[in-house]
């Protein structure tokens, strides 16, 4: 075929492009990936049994806030990075400030706290299971934005695949949130932390996916 | 860009004209010996068509482009695509009507075809089918299929651009 012809063809063919396409991808695949998600916390773990207690304290909003306010940043990255020429900017940035803030608080709570209550604070009595409980809820969300990102335009994948890992960690734990009952910033600092590192790696380690054509 | 975002088709034959010339300029000096510099000027232009979504109008254009065709380069790059040395117009060919050869080479012809045919997946095939060998037209075939004619231009036109691959790798003299 000659480029002539191709290009004839291809302007031939011109449906409107509706403003907002690329968010609206991307928002439809972490939405379908999170409901999908959420199903699987409920199936698996179930809420909380003192969830509406919960709903009144002040931790447990501060959980689901620093998970879902990292989760929904990084989801803003990757609607830029799913463009060609994408500049991240000041965004990366902005992807660790909620990590800041919490970190800043459980820094703040171990310090005040006499030094034999410390260990209990960071480790609670779910760490071990905590990272990778996140780590296989955020999966579903994380194959959400890897189609999304698919359908799209990357040209950095790496950077698309850790911003897709990123926003599947933060609404992951953010999910996750529902059903766990730890009441320390130290605990969510260090652990639910390492469940959206986690995710955050993957995302990284499957960016090969991204290729598109 | 702005305009054929919009649906208006003039303006933005002109765009794809101005940028296949750009992006000639741009392979020409980019694309390694052996790999056909058109080729990703058409793999380029085709991915600007069906991603053009991706253009955020508070950037510039040109940038914008460059980074597709930049992507499209390494892509060829990681794929080592020996086909992208085959012309398209080697499948074109094959099809051309009265154009290909008479008598038992015409059989052999038929016969090599249906053979690197087989290698296509089938909505590929069929949509080769019925717009190069039956004559319908793109709409026509996008309906019968369901899909959008721009899916079924790029379908036909990679589909052919692979057979000239097979062909040129794997075809009669190599037997």
């Amino acid at each position: 075929m000659r480029t002539e012809d191709l290009i004839r063809d291809l302007s031939a063919d011109l449906p409107k492009v509706t403003p907002g396409a690329v968010a609206g991808r991307i928002a439809l695949g972490l939405g379908l990936g999170g409901a999908a998600s959420a199903a699987l916390m409920l199936i698996w773990l179930g809420p909380r049994p003192d969830l509406g207690a919960a709903l009144a304290t002040p931790m447990f909003w501060m959980k689901l806030g620093y998970a879902a306010a990292t989760g929904l940043i990084a989801a803003l990255l990757l609607v830029r990075v799913a463009r060609p020429a994408a500049r991240p900017g000041a965004l990366v940035a902005a992807a660790a400030a909620p990590f800041a803030v919490v970190a800043l608080m459980a820094a703040v709570r171990l310090a005040q706290a006499p030094p034999d209550l410390r260990p209990a604070l960071m480790m609670g009595h779910t760490a071990p299971h905590c990272p990778w409980r996140i780590l296989a809820i955020g999966l579903p969300v994380l194959a959400g934005a890897v189609w999304a990102v698919r359908g799209l335009a990357p040209t950095r994948l790496g950077l698309a695949g850790l911003a897709a890992g990123l926003s599947a960690g933060g609404l992951g734990a953010a999910i996750y949130a529902i059903a766990c009952d730890e009441t320390s910033a130290p605990f969510l600092a260090i652990w639910y932390t390492a469940g959206i590192a986690a995710l955050s790696v993957a995302g990284v380690a499957v960016s090969r996916l991204l290729r598109w054509r | 860009m702005l305009a054929g975002l919009a649906g208006e088709a003039e303006p933005y034959r002109r765009l794809l004209d101005d940028l296949a010339r750009l992006l000639r300029a741009y392979y020409a000096r980019r694309c390694p010996p052996g790999m056909d510099a058109e080729d990703l000027v058409q793999e380029t232009l085709i991915a600007v068509h069906t991603r053009r979504a991706t253009y955020d109008p508070g950037q510039p254009f040109t940038a914008w482009a460059y980074a597709i065709a930049r992507y499209k380069l390494i892509d060829a790059l990681r794929r080592g695509r020996a086909h992208l040395r085959a012309p398209l117009e080697a499948a074109e060919a094959l099809f051309a009507p009265g154009g290909g050869p008479d008598g038992a080479e015409a059989a052999m012809a038929a016969r090599d075809l249906d053979r690197v045919m087989a290698r296509l997946n089938p909505r590929t095939r069929a949509l080769i089918r019925e717009v190069k060998i039956e004559g319908l037209s793109t709409r026509e075939a996008a309906a019968r299929h369901g899909m959008t004619e721009t899916a079924v231009k790029v379908a036909v036109h990679r589909g052919l651009k692979a057979l000239g691959g097979q062909y040129g790798r794997g075809g009669p003299d190599a037997d």
